[in-house]
């Protein structure tokens, strides 16, 4: 070896020092950055890091009613699931129900009251000034007896908390409350009140039904209570011990029931009534044996299998089979969706109620069950608005007839049509108060927002409706603290009335709740120092109620008063030259009306049938796309007398070629990061048409033609192709035998 | 394989005359070195050097024993005054996580402690509860997300805290003493026989 000059001791002596310096780097780099430990300064009760507890309350994000139980960790909620004793849901839970936590975390919520300062423009000001403008202005109508000036307008809110409303009307002066939800059965409630003399919605059996007819009613998606459903419909399935339950759809387009049923008939929509009369006439003509039959027979002439198979499309011979398979087995015949929401929707219903009857299915397990009393008067000082009461409410505003418009989580800008002018009626109200969670598009027309908690962290409580066939109520509890800013809307109401100098023995919504229940513990015969042991235990099982025999059988069944049968032909808008296509809006299981679509887990999730995700589009069969010259992807024109959308095509084989279907719930122009410029919104579509008898907007009667208009998109979605390309994945001989 | 013999003569050709001038390469790369031997010396005191680096990273940083933002000494409370761990570690035996004690547990007992009552740190303390506010402590002892490390096991298995925590009763300043490695772990479930202590999912689930 030379010897070591100088140089190569500079070069020693850099390496060693590059080397250390590196090594030192290398260490602090692959260190983890440090973590804090940070405590809670004041614990909360039965607080243990690291341990999860889980509460019970109610889902408020559907009307089902199911009851849920929420883990919490460090005081924050980490997931929803079924609670297993509540029995609506019995542990299951949807995807729209466990969506509860972006709702809870959404970064879109109203975190504090905002005020518009008339440049379109929100500004946040505090609690105090906000309560005071609103009680400042309630006081100066009620100083001028103008309680009709004020309408309170919420979306659908059940339990006891209806009764704190009623009581802050009565207050401070409010003639009216009326609850708007686009889901409501509105149809349903009026056809059951006409032949059954009850608007309660009794409980439809389908877990001990042998054969289930459905006209359009999507259980398994978003009809009633679909967790409820989707468990009757296991055990119809597989859990019988007599017979494994055949299942029959009736829809122009196949929904997740019509997927999962043993037949699916296209029936040409807007005649699903008439098929339900059709084979109520085989029955009134071949099978049923009442004392009423010669009347059913005389009132169901015309209904004849030939003439209903001409109106409907489905063969004579499946109606006479239908009929008779109907009426030998356990049956259950039920009805919604875009099949009862035509012109004559309550008709169509009042055709399946009489199904119902011949076939002997009201009362029966496996059949109608109606409700017994639940035991607790429910309070009922407001009234559900129609489509046609939502008209004159526009009309009222319009007019300058009304003052003041609170507002409290409905949205009917977006689920009203477009053509009926709501949000130009509301311009025209002097102070809009929304008591929102979102700021959805009816919340953006507000002077005032006053930000409500999320469902997770307000006090309520709720007699599911459908109910399970006996009484059972719940109480709902918040199972996480206030996360910003927010009040319940209780409390709203109650801070409100004070402020106006009303004497209010209820310091909030919890102790409204609470009080409430003592006089029905007391009502019920409890002893008044149990209470709290009642009120711990019923908190605590998320559910109260017991299972009793209560199926009515045996007890006389009313004759169904058959002069309630009428026209169930339902009025299609629009020329048929001109218009070609009949729309069939649906509900979808992930958005329902449109609620869901700032929730992002239900963004992300592909439809059920055609795996799109995060956009709208319209359904085509495969023929009326070749006629058309339409490939998946290519956008049309959507128009209607109504109005023009446009939105990608899909190509769909399970729907009639002269029908064209979108899914509701995009196209928001509010509603947070998620919901806003996505897709369209097909209700802008409808021809704002109403059932004459029940006032319910006629949402799936509308016809519509079809523009290529030569842009191209790429649908996202899970799926490849429906084809099997030779794969012999599913082939005929096993479809039918297998 | 191919062999030599096996390819086409033209290339047969060009792999012997390679194989021939081999012998001459391989003489020329033991005289290539020569030269090399100083940047060889070179690389090794650059490794050595990054060695060095590494140690001086471990002796000088604090992130074993890092400045808290109250000087809190557990030689004086669990030392002198003996208190039990799990007092205010109160959830060790029935969670995953041991907890850290709550400001107002802090100010529950200093409130009525008289002697030390105006001290620097406890004015410190006194602060955070005035404002309402916790205590950013920072994390010691910490094992990646991946692993799923709990207490409750380890405390009802009847480990003494120091086991793993080391003799925290003479800490003035709270400080890592074992290195919360995987290989850590195994070694004293393999020592102790665990039931299914090395197991993956035991840990990593």
């Amino acid at each position: 070896m030379t010897s070591i000059n100088r140089r190569d001791f500079f070069k020693f002596v850099g390496a060693g020092g590059a080397g250390a310096g590196a090594g030192y780097l290398y260490a602090e780099l692959v260190k983890r950055p440090q973590e804090l430990l940070v405590p809670q300064v004041v614990p909360p009760e039965d607080y243990s890091p690291g341990l999860a507890t889980w509460y019970n309350t109610v889902c408020n994000q559907c009307s089902g009613g199911c009851g849920i139980s929420v883990r919490i960790r460090e005081g924050e909620a980490k997931k929803i699931e079924g609670n297993p004793v509540h029995p609506v849901n019995q542990g299951r839970l949807c995807a729209l129900g466990q969506s509860g936590l972006n709702a809870l975390y959404n970064p879109d919520r109203l975190k504090t009251p905002l005020r518009n300062n008339n440049e379109g423009r929100f500004q946040g000001i505090e609690w105090e000034e906000a309560i005071d403008e609103l009680a400042q202005k309630l006081n100066e109508s009620r100083a001028r007896r103008q309680s009709d000036r004020v309408q309170l307008l919420t979306g659908n809110i059940r339990g006891h908390v209806n009764g704190l409303i009623g009581h802050f009307m009565e207050w401070v002066g409010v003639a009216s409350h009326m609850q708007y939800d686009f889901t409501r059965p509105a149809n349903l409630y009026e056809a059951n009140q006409l032949t059954f003399g009850q608007s309660m919605l009794p409980y439809y059996d389908i877990r001990n039904t042998h054969y289930l007819l459905s006209f359009g009613a999507d259980y398994l998606g978003t009809w009633l209570s679909p967790v409820h459903n989707s468990l009757g419909y296991g055990h119809l399935r597989q859990g019988q011990t007599e017979k494994r339950g055949t299942c029959i759809q009736v829809e122009p387009r196949m929904s997740l029931s019509g997927a999962n049923a043993d037949e699916w008939l296209p029936a040409v929509p807007g005649s699903e009534g008439s098929l339900a009369l059709g084979i109520a006439n085989v029955i009134a003509n071949g099978h049923y044996t009442g004392a009423d039959q010669a009347e059913w027979a005389n009132a169901l002439t015309t209904y004849t299998p030939s003439n209903i198979a001409r109106l409907t499309g489905i063969s004579e011979v499946d109606i006479e089979r239908i009929a008779e398979e109907f009426f030998t087995n356990a049956s259950l015949a039920i009805a919604g969706g875009a099949a009862t929401a035509g012109t004559e929707g309550v008709a169509t219903h009042i055709a399946v109620n009489a199904l119902n009857y011949l076939a002997g299915n009201i009362g029966q397990k496996g059949g109608v069950i109606f409700n017994s009393d639940p035991g607790f008067a429910q309070t009922s000082t407001f009234e559900h608005a129609n489509y046609q009461q939502m008209i004159t409410l526009a009309e009222k505003m319009k007019n300058n007839e009304v003052d003041i418009l609170i507002l409290h989580d409905t949205n009917p800008i977006f689920s009203m049509p477009s053509s009926s002018n709501f949000q130009e009626a509301m311009e025209n109200v002097p102070l809009v108060v929304a008591l929102s969670g979102f700021m959805d598009e009816t919340t953006a027309m507000a002077d005032l927002i006053l930000p409500t908690d999320n469902y997770l962290e307000s006090w309520g409580d709720d007699v599911p409706e459908p109910a399970v066939g006996f009484s059972v109520a719940s109480i709902s509890q918040p199972v996480v603290s206030r996360l910003y800013d927010t009040r319940s809307l209780g409390d709203i109401l109650i801070d409100t009335a004070r402020m106006m100098g009303t004497e209010v023995s209820w310091d909030s919504t919890e102790a409204y709740i609470q009080d409430v229940w003592s006089r029905i513990y007391a009502q019920q015969g409890g002893d008044p120092s149990g209470f709290d042991n009642f009120w711990r235990s019923a908190l605590e099982a998320g559910v109260w109620g017991q299972e009793t025999a209560s199926t009515n059988q045996g007890s006389t069944v009313k004759p169904f008063p058959v002069n309630q049968l009428s026209d169930v032909s339902n009025k299609l808008e629009g020329d048929e030259s001109e218009y070609p296509f009949v729309l069939h809006p649906y509900l979808t299981l992930t958005f329902l009306d449109g609620r869901g679509a700032n929730l992002p887990w239900q963004q992300e999730l592909p439809d059920p049938l055609t795996s799109v995700v995060y956009n709208s589009w319209v359904e085509l069969n495969p023929g009326t796309a070749v006629e058309l010259g339409v490939k998946e992807g290519d956008v049309l024109e959507v128009t209607s007398p109504s109005g023009t959308i446009r939105a990608p095509a899909f190509i769909y084989e399970a729907i009639r070629p002269d029908v064209v279907a979108m899914p509701i719930g995009q196209g928001h122009e509010q509603y947070g990061r998620y919901a806003e410029q996505r897709g369209v919104n097909p209700i802008d579509l409808v021809v704002p048409n109403f059932d004459q008898r029940s006032g319910a907007l006629a949402w799936a009667g509308t016809r519509v033609k079809i523009l290529k208009t030569g842009e191209r998109v790429l649908l996202i979605k899970t799926d490849g192709i429906t084809r099997t390309l030779g794969r012999q994945i599913l082939g005929p001989s096993e479809a039918e035998h297998g | 394989m191919l062999s030599v013999h096996n390819r086409p003569p033209k290339i047969q050709a060009i792999a012997k005359q390679e194989f021939r001038e081999g012998v001459r390469v391989n003489v020329s790369v033991l005289e290539a070195l020569k030269p090399l031997r100083k940047s060889a010396l070179l690389g090794i005191i650059g490794i050595v050097g990054i060695v060095v680096g590494l140690k001086i990273n471990a002796a000088y940083s604090t992130h074993l024993k890092p400045v808290q933002p109250i000087e809190f000494s557990h030689r004086i409370h669990a030392g002198e005054n003996q208190i039990e761990c799990l007092y205010c570690h109160s959830s060790a035996d029935r969670s995953p996580s041991a907890g850290v004690p709550s400001v107002a547990k802090c100010v529950g007992c200093h409130e009525r402690i008289a002697t030390v009552r105006d001290s620097a740190e406890i004015a410190k303390l006194n602060a955070y509860w005035q404002a309402q506010e916790p205590i950013p402590w920072i994390k010691v002892h910490d094992v990646p997300d991946f692993v799923h490390f709990t207490h409750k096991r380890h405390v009802l298995a009847g480990l003494e805290c120091q086991q793993c925590h080391g003799p925290v009763e003479t800490m003035d300043r709270i400080e890592r003493v074992a290195d919360l490695t995987m290989p850590w772990c195994t070694d004293c479930h393999t020592l102790n026989q665990t039931d299914n202590g090395l197991d993956c999912y035991t840990c990593h689930k």
